[in-house]
């Protein structure tokens, strides 16, 4: 089933400079990374679809509603976004109100969003914190906090834009924990994201964008298979797929495991 | 960073006058109407000013300043033309409603000098970096301390502006509703004063922080770090806007 339809959509924010040119994308179940370089256009895009900006051409279509006809408010219940800059989307002053805040807006009772804020604040291990200022945490901590907002709010369809940035090495694993927990939950899952190795591990299919179009889509391997085509939009391999290209390996392999796997079978056989 | 001022860039000669003449005039167009307090000068002086305006190419960046004002200055017509104090003659009648011809000049004459004011004042804003302002005014011998100051508050409406847009995003997109009906927009309002005024406040936090590391309260001479721009006559038009000033006040008293 088609969850989000991109249709043909142009987008600028000055006359004249077009940041989106002509766009077209389906997005169905399947995690999706959106990849491509600073400037491509991937911001733009989710902002798009979740009705922050009006596209001034072409039709963007959320299940059945079009963007263009619906306020962004009422598109909240089924499409999330954290915010690429955690410091834009926090606004409350108190770590707990701030993750409730949307609950609240989409009818959830007090006392039920209370509870389903904290479990999310657990998730992201932020429990201790909640009676803090969010101001007064650290970036990654905000960060953190941004995604528990939204994730709370339990919308079938959850983009990240970015949410590895200021990130240390657990903090990527439990956010890594936190996508493959909501695909398994059913839920779409987005990400515009730099890291390509967290890009094979984590997601089946991959956009490339480059200048405002749509360079490459499809099966994340088979986007990594064409490394001549990524060269185009300055993209590299993930670590792993640059490795078994170097050894001379004609197959694409995207984690590690895989690759150990292919190895040993190698050394046996 | 996104650059934020209510500058317009455009070509036109008002562009290329000096700050400090357009301070000058402003002065000249609050002071001339007030010495000469009658309809048809304030008037004129108005014209004045909105042709200036009109030269500097902004007119279309500044509609919503003036629909703001013509709200309140409509506001002061009715209630002066229905009470104001010095009112004789009726001029039309409606119902128990009676609307008086002083009550109405005298009004209009505030109206023009009210928009001859922000005007004046939409010149300068409008048509000059506010960098450029400051720089003028601490080379004419102005505290630098002052000078950020100034530059400061130039800052403070378009940087809530900014935050205005992005706390609304914020709300909006997780299920807040800001658009649409006047009634709507209204309630979405008041909880976003609490945010904007904290994140501005931050953002003057974070900019004093980074002007302290860089020595902004070393002592010493401060050096310039731009060559001084090249304005369109600054000294002529200084003297002549100074001698309109002069003559206005000499005028006035050996009358
Ligand atoms: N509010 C804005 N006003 C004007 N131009 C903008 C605005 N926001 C973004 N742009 C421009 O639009 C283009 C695309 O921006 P966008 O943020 O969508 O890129 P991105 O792919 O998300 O990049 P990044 O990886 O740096 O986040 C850029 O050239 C950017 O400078
Ligand atoms: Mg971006």
């Amino acid at each position: 089933m088609e969850l989000i339809r991109v249709e043909e959509v142009s987008f600028a924010y000055l006359p004249g400079k077009l940041v989106l040119d002509r766009v077209t994308l389906r997005f169905d179940h399947r995690s999706t990374a959106i990849i491509g370089q600073n400037g491509a256009g991937k911001t733009t895009l989710v902002k798009l679809m979740k009705g922050l900006l009006k596209p001034f051409d072409g039709e963007i279509l959320i299940g059945d509603l079009s963007v263009k006809k619906v306020t962004a408010a009422s598109l909240a219940k089924r499409i999330g976004l954290v915010f690429q800059n955690p410091n834009d989307q926090i606004f409350k002053g108190n770590v707990l109100e701030e993750v409730m805040f949307g609950l609240l807006n989409i009818g959830v009772e007090r006392e039920e969003a209370r509870v389903r804020a904290i479990r999310a604040l657990e998730m992201v291990e932020l429990e201790g914190k909640r009676d803090m200022n969010p101001h007064d945490l650290s970036l990654s901590q905000k960060k953190l906090v941004s995604i528990a907002a939204v994730v709370a709010m339990d919308p079938e369809i959850i983009i990240f834009d970015e949410p590895t940035i200021a990130q240390d090495h657990a903090g990527k694993e439990r956010i890594k924990e936190i996508i493959r927990y909501l695909d398994e939950k059913g839920k779409m899952v987005m990400t515009i994201i730099h890291d390509m190795d967290f890009v094979a591990e984590c997601f089946e299919r991959t956009v490339v964008m480059n200048r405002g179009r749509v360079l490459l889509d499809g099966p994340t391997r088979e986007v990594f298979s064409r490394e001549e085509v990524l060269k185009e939009a300055y993209l590299e391999l993930p670590t792993v797929a640059q490795l078994s290209k170097r050894l001379g390996l004609s197959e694409t392999f995207l984690t590690p495991k895989e690759f150990i796997a292919h190895l040993e079978g190698r050394i046996k056989g | 960073m996104k650059s934020i001022s209510l500058y317009v860039d455009r070509q036109s000669f008002l562009h290329r006058i000096d700050p400090i003449s357009k301070i000058y005039y402003i002065v000249a167009a609050i002071l001339v109407p007030i010495l000469y307090p009658s309809l048809t000068v304030a008037f004129a002086v108005m014209v004045i000013s909105l042709i200036l305006l009109f030269l500097g190419k902004v007119i279309r960046q500044t509609l919503s300043v003036y629909g703001f004002v013509f709200l309140v200055l409509i506001t002061v017509l009715i209630i002066q033309t229905l009470f104001y104090p010095g009112n004789e003659t009726p001029v039309y009648r409606i119902g128990q409603v009676v609307l008086y011809r002083e009550g109405f000049f005298y009004a209009l004459t505030i109206s023009f000098r009210v928009i001859n004011i922000v005007t004046s004042f939409l010149i300068l804003v409008f048509t000059t970096r506010s960098a450029d302002l400051v720089e003028s005014l601490v080379r004419k011998g102005l505290s630098p301390r002052f000078g950020y100051v100034i530059a400061s508050v130039f800052q403070i409406v378009p940087e809530m502006m900014s935050a205005m847009g992005r706390i609304t995003d914020a709300q909006r997109s997780r299920g807040m509703e800001t658009e649409g009906k006047l009634s709507v927009r209204m309630k979405a309002f008041l909880p976003l004063i609490g945010p904007v005024v904290l994140s501005s406040l931050l953002n003057v936090k974070e900019r004093a922080l980074a002007l302290e590391v860089r020595g902004f309260n070393a002592k010493g001479k401060k050096t310039f770090l731009n060559e001084e721009k090249n304005f369109l006559a600054p000294t002529a038009v200084q003297w002549s806007l100074l001698a309109v000033i002069l003559i206005a006040i000499i005028w006035r008293i050996i009358q």
